[in-house]
């Protein structure tokens, strides 16, 4: 069985188990489906298969993907760092997006980061690179050519040179890992925008919260996906001691970036609240970070 | 097949070989290389010899190069004529060169001893300067520095003016053509590289003369050529010209070494590079290459005084060199950051011979050649600049390819634990400090495991008389590598509020800085 035709069971097993509803006669006769919950938590052993359940509980891929799309699926693999340290997204929920993005009839789907490290080290080390071109992405490094200098008018950041691929995307799905960050406590969806930021993008963190919101709102990511399969509790966000890094096998997705930081921030033992960046983002209407608001689904397998 | 066209295609597929070797010393993310890089400098035995005598150690390559002794005690220079990517180098820029006669004496194919003999005796002294003159040092140097990036820097820029051309159609090719070159020519990071230019004139010079005369420096100048030549005396391969010769004197004006003298009968085999040009080009074939042996060597009259001299001029080279503050023991000069590896600086300098191979294979080009922060005896040794580009915690390539193990390899759980230096935080120019601004990028990138910068976060007030909670970065000098990174991304450019030195490198005994 190969990849994608196991991704594709696995949909239509997580559908059966985290919906019967839709299969009784009652449900098969209303025409509208149940509303997608806010946020899709899903839990369990296998990365592949927690990811395509959460993506499904929120209506499948196919909701957020059209036929001929070109995407970006921008993880943080910005460390030269193995998988099991958590300092960068998990090869196996990267290829998992690609693979449903490629489902799912999007024409290209680019997978990059602006790393930190040597990118050739980061996109070797951290297993990135080789999992997302075998589910189908075109991998490719940053080239500096191709950072232009957009309006962002925003309440720092009034211009600033992004990413051609991020501004010319027809979707982004962004899949950021969840780990400590001595600035700003937590690096989560909205901090992964650094990584599509050229320039001396490292002054932002002068006024880390306001910058990355300001970002954020230009991005627009169509779906974000936060890798919490391994967080980093401590030396983040680079890491590199095993006892730092905590097993939750746990992805959250969602269509609103500050919703699933609100709830990346519950993992650490903290609010939304506690994190510039998301009371920022909840105040300015980029998104809600009142988890007691959201329709949260829980899904373990 | 001519026995020349034989060697032309033999040398063209060793330069083919050695600059793929050369561009294959570059990283594609794996902790090691997939090439033996240092291929050609394994066969050297000139940096075997001299390491022997400077460092009084074995280097890696070692039995490689003796290959090439029994090669050349056998069949004579045929590394010079057949092999060496220098040479071809100079074969090919010698077409250039009109004028079919020698111009000097052949007398001056002695100078080639002396410069050997120079040499040696300087590394018998502990001084390692043979990487200056060493014909494959010289030639990987002068790619790295200066070629190269010259290369790929000119290429980038006339892409770049075709793409920004007011003219449209001249866009897409040079798209294609810049996509093509970056995938199988250029390296990942354009290089660049302080020295550049001085390296650059040296390799020029040392080419150009074969517009003087074809072949100069392997005639009159190469110290490997040298030690090869006095190898070849008793060799096996030999020249000879048979009844025919009819003395028109087209061999001696041919010869890619200076081994015709004035009878044209006459071999010397310590000069000959055995490049068959004169078997070719005799008019009555009169000219053989075959296996003799039994026949004594010519004796090699190098004048005794000239010895003497350079004997003694080089010993006394290693005090010269010695006599700037840099070599006192105690005297570290702070911006002195040597690669991960690295041996205790005396050593290091006694190991070096200044291949670049580590800069060329450096991931962020952050080694760079020294000047004079080594004092004299250290020119073009490779030094760390962070602002250039940081040591990579989890590299150990420049150790890798490191022909003489001047950079010993290491493995990836010792690279952790040497220290190439300290960072210091200068809090007049660190925005929490100086400014109360947050920023504390330097703890974010710092690499080691548990971070060797740390934070404290202190209430200051403002000018308008607000509080304000800040976080203030400390060094762990305990913990801290010295890899540079924080000073390298520190958003305060000029002079980086955070500054990576030499102080408390594992590899000094007298730089140390804690108890």
């Amino acid at each position: 069985m190969d990849r994608r035709s196991f991704i594709r069971k696995m949909i239509i097993a997580a559908a059966a188990v985290s919906c019967p509803a839709a299969f009784s006669p009652l449900a098969a006769s209303r025409a509208a489906p149940a509303p997608a919950p806010d946020l899709a938590v899903a839990r369990g052993p296998s990365p592949e298969r927690i990811v395509a359940s959460a993506i499904d509980a929120l209506g499948g891929m196919k909701r957020f993907v059209s036929p001929g799309d070109i995407v970006v699926v921008k993880p943080n693999m910005g460390w030269d760092r193995a998988p099991e340290f958590g300092a960068n997204t998990h090869p196996a929920v990267v290829a998992a997006l690609v693979g449903l993005a490629v489902e799912a009839g999007a024409k290209r789907v680019k997978v990059f980061d602006h790393t930190v490290n040597d990118p050739r080290r980061c996109y070797r080390q951290s297993g990135v690179a080789a999992a997302a071109e075998a589910a189908g992405a075109e991998v490719s490094f940053v080239d500096k050519r191709k950072f232009k200098s957009v309006r962002l008018d925003g309440e720092v950041l009034k211009e600033w040179p992004l990413y051609e691929d991020i501004l010319e995307a027809d979707k982004i799905i962004n899949v950021p890992v969840a780990k400590t960050h001595g600035l700003s406590t937590l690096t989560l969806a909205l901090k992964n925008w650094m990584g599509v930021m050229g320039g001396g993008r490292w002054r932002i963190h002068q006024r880390i919260h306001e910058s990355l919101v300001d970002v954020a709102r230009k991005v627009k990511p169509t779906l974000t996906v936060l890798d919490a399969v391994r967080i980093l509790t401590a030396n983040g966000p680079q890491g590199g001691r095993l006892e730092d890094v905590k097993v939750l096998d746990t992805v959250i997705a969602g269509t609103d970036q500050v919703a699933v930081d609100s709830y990346g921030a519950t993992l650490f033992g903290l609010r939304g609240r506690d994190l510039g960046y998301v009371r920022i983002g909840h105040e300015t209407g980029l998104g809600n970070m009142n988890l007691e608001s959201l329709d949260i689904r829980k899904i373990t397998l | 097949m001519r026995m020349t066209s034989l060697r032309w295609f033999v040398q063209g597929a060793f330069l083919l070989l050695f600059l793929f070797l050369f561009l294959q010393t570059e990283s594609k993310g794996e902790d090691t290389l997939g090439y033996p890089v240092r291929f050609f400098l394994d066969f050297d035995p000139l940096v075997f010899l001299s390491t022997l005598l400077s460092a009084r150690v074995l280097v890696p390559g070692f039995l490689l190069s003796l290959l090439l002794v029994v090669l050349t005690i056998f069949l004579g220079r045929v590394f010079c004529g057949w092999v060496c990517p220098l040479g071809t180098i100079h074969n090919l820029t010698g077409i250039l060169n009109r004028r079919k006669r020698p111009v000097l004496l052949p007398g001056a194919r002695r100078w080639k001893y002396l410069v050997l003999l120079f040499l040696l005796s300087s590394s018998l002294f502990t001084a390692q300067v043979t990487g200056f003159l060493d014909p494959l040092c010289l030639l990987i140097r002068s790619l790295t520095l200066f070629l190269y990036p010259l290369f790929q820097n000119g290429l980038e820029a006339v892409f770049r003016a075709a793409a920004e051309a007011p003219v449209s159609f001249l866009a897409a090719p040079a798209e294609a053509f810049y996509t093509l070159f970056q995938r199988f020519l250029f390296a990942f990071r354009e290089p660049h590289f302080y020295q550049a230019v001085f390296t650059g004139l040296f390799f020029g010079l040392i080419v150009g003369l074969n517009l003087l005369e074809r072949r100069f420096w392997c005639k009159y100048l190469c110290p490997l050529g040298a030690l090869l030549g006095l190898l070849s005396r008793k060799a096996v391969l030999k020249r000879s010209v048979g009844e025919g010769c009819t003395d028109c004197g087209r061999c001696q004006k041919a010869c890619q070494g200076a081994a015709i003298g004035g009878d044209p009968r006459e071999t010397i085999p310590s000069e000959c590079l055995v490049c068959f040009d004169c078997d070719d080009l005799c008019p009555v074939g009169a000219v053989r290459f075959g296996f003799r042996g039994g026949e004594k060597g010519q004796a090699l009259h190098l004048g005794r005084r000239a010895v003497l001299l350079s004997l003694f001029s080089g010993a006394l080279t290693v005090p010269f060199l010695r006599v700037s503050p840099q070599s006192r023991s105690g005297l570290f000069p702070g911006k002195l950051i040597r690669p991960p590896g690295a041996l205790d600086e005396k050593d290091f300098l006694a190991h070096c011979v200044r291949c670049g191979e580590c800069m060329k294979v450096c991931l962020t080009n952050g080694l760079q050649p020294t000047f004079l922060e080594a004092g004299l005896e250290g020119l073009w040794t490779p030094v760390l600049v962070p602002s250039v580009g940081y040591c990579e915690y989890r590299c150990t390539l420049c150790g890798q390819v490191c022909p003489t193990g001047a950079i010993r390899p290491l493995k990836r759980e010792d690279r952790k634990h040497v220290k190439i230096g300290t960072a210091f935080i200068d809090p007049g120019r660190c925005l929490p400090y100086a400014f109360g601004i947050p920023c504390l990028v330097c703890e974010e990138v710092c690499p080691t495991e548990v971070k060797s910068i740390w934070f404290e976060t202190v209430r200051v007030i403002g000018r308008e008389g607000r509080e304000e909670p800040v976080k203030r970065p400390h060094v762990d000098p305990a913990l801290c590598v010295g890899c540079g990174i924080c000073e390298h991304y520190c958003p305060v450019r000029g002079e980086p509020a955070i500054r990576v030195v030499s102080t408390g490198e594992s590899r000094s005994k007298e730089n140390r800085l804690l108890l």
